[in-house]
């Protein structure tokens, strides 16, 4: 088969990567570099920790850093006057199969500039902990959750990490992994029992249970009269 | 019809004295079949096709279904509409445990029913291996008019129910609430490698999952 008919399946597909081969990834030549505005300043400020530079289909530039310092760099997009991405769109992570690192993906987007930049982290398999961005963007909170949750990926310090879609009792595993069965470990009867054993109550937690329960009440700021303009006089009459 | 006329103690009006007799039997089932009160278990897209069948165009309420029930407890049929997950099967068979008796229930589409598509490990392979179901509706999702004939067989088989009948159908063991209505060998049976375009099975893959999940220690809370 030559190099040219073979699509991007046949690639998951083709066992262990072999130490040394030529890089699976489509890098963008290094001049590709000067198109994205945020790209080229990662490569001048982080250049060893910027691991490969790709232009995907519709000119979506991708950045793949170093994980360990992964929120020092989205510190850095998210703060600096030139970038400020601050718009965490979508935290989601790939499993390659084949023993190849998990991806951990994030997608921002900058409402100052109108530039979106993805930036990704590749985790070895044994060692799936990166720094949770929950103080840059709050919005990641269910994010991550969801990644730690279908993918096995901790993210150190995020101050809720538990499951968000699979029970939390679930003790099969992480279904997004290339390793794990599509009918699940256990058999369908053990399935069923066990879920007919849930308690759906232990889903949530006390705060969970308060957001649908009595209307908040509402807390405007207090009106500070005094500094409102008095209408009776104008500057200078007095 | 005529009325009674307390202070005469007579019938009176211009067809008295009238008098109806029936079967038991009938007026029981007459009652029940004519007045089901759906409880809908709406899930994916089969609960649109529930929803217009309940709109003005199909209108349910011309057989009975005067109203959706949303409370389980003044519900006489339930419609599981669409796919139900594992996390969700404690849900379902709760809603199906608070309904009173006498009580009826459809699985509607392929999902509901078997399954469907989802061979996966995150969905139930059939309502019925969790509730007890009268009437299966196949369709991908099936048309209003579906629905609508599922509903008129479960009130033709109201009105062949007799109150002879009545503990033999309408007795619950306490024991098997909250529990799965299939036997475990049925269960079993739906593993069989049927379906499952990917040929996996349950031991093979590719690699271990390295660590356990911190939460399957059931001593740990969360």
């Amino acid at each position: 088969m030559s190099d040219e008919s073979r699509s991007g399946l046949d690639a998951v597909d083709e066992g262990v990567l072999v130490e040394g081969a030529a890089s699976p990834y489509n890098e963008a030549p290094p001049e590709a570099r000067n198109d994205h505005a945020s790209v080229a300043a990662l490569y001048q400020r982080f250049g060893g920790a910027v691991v490969r530079h790709q232009v995907n289909a519709g000119g979506q530039h991708v950045v793949f850093v170093d994980p360990s310092r992964s929120l020092e760099i989205l510190t850095w997009l998210r703060d600096d006057a030139e970038h400020r991405y601050d718009m965490c769109s979508d935290v989601t992570a790939v499993d390659y199969g084949a023993g190849r690192p998990v991806n951990v993906v994030y997608q921002l987007f900058s409402t100052t500039h109108k530039r979106a930049l993805r930036v990704r982290c590749e985790l070895p398999l044994d060692a799936l902990e990166i720094d949770s961005v929950m103080p840059l963007w709050k919005g990641v909170d269910w994010l991550e959750r969801e990644v730690f949750d279908l993918f096995g990926i901790t993210f150190r310090g995020h101050p809720d990490l538990r499951r968000i879609l699979m029970p939390h009792d679930y003790a099969e595993g992480y279904p997004l992994r290339k390793d794990f069965p599509l009918r699940g470990r256990f058999s369908r009867e053990e399935q069923t029992r066990r879920a007919l054993n849930q308690d759906p109550e232990r889903f949530y937690i006390p705060e969970e249970f308060e957001v649908g329960g009595a209307v908040q009440e509402v807390r405007l700021p207090p009106v500070n009269v005094t500094a409102a303009p008095d209408r009776g006089t104008t500057a200078g009459e007095s | 019809m005529g009325l009674i006329d307390r202070t005469r103690g007579i019938f009176v009006g211009p067809e008295a004295p009238t008098f109806l007799t029936t079967k038991l039997d009938f007026f029981v089932n007459w009652a029940r079949r004519n007045s089901l009160w759906p409880m809908p278990f709406g899930t994916a897209c089969c609960a649109i096709e529930m929803m217009a069948s309940a709109a003005s165009n199909y209108d349910l309420s011309r057989f009975g279904m005067e109203r959706m029930s949303f409370s389980p407890r003044q519900a006489d049929v339930l419609i599981c509409a669409g796919r139900v997950p594992y996390k969700l099967a404690p849900v379902l068979r709760r809603v199906w445990d608070q309904m009173p008796q006498p009580k009826w229930s459809i699985s509607m589409g392929a999902c509901a029913s078997s399954g469907g598509v989802f061979d996966v490990y995150s969905m139930v392979q059939g309502i019925d291996t969790i509730i007890p179901v009268d009437v299966y509706i196949p369709g991908c999702p099936p048309r209003p008019e579906a629905l609508i004939y599922g509903l008129m067989m479960i009130q033709e088989k109201i009105r062949q129910e007799s109150l002879n009948d009545h503990y033999a159908l309408r007795s619950e063991d306490p024991a098997t609430v909250a529990r799965p209505r299939a036997a475990g060998e049925e269960l079993v049976g739906l593993t069989g490698p049927f379906g499952n375009s990917t040929q996996q099975d349950r031991l093979s893959g590719l690699a271990v999952t390295p660590a356990a999940f911190p939460s399957d220690d059931p001593s740990s809370d969360f």
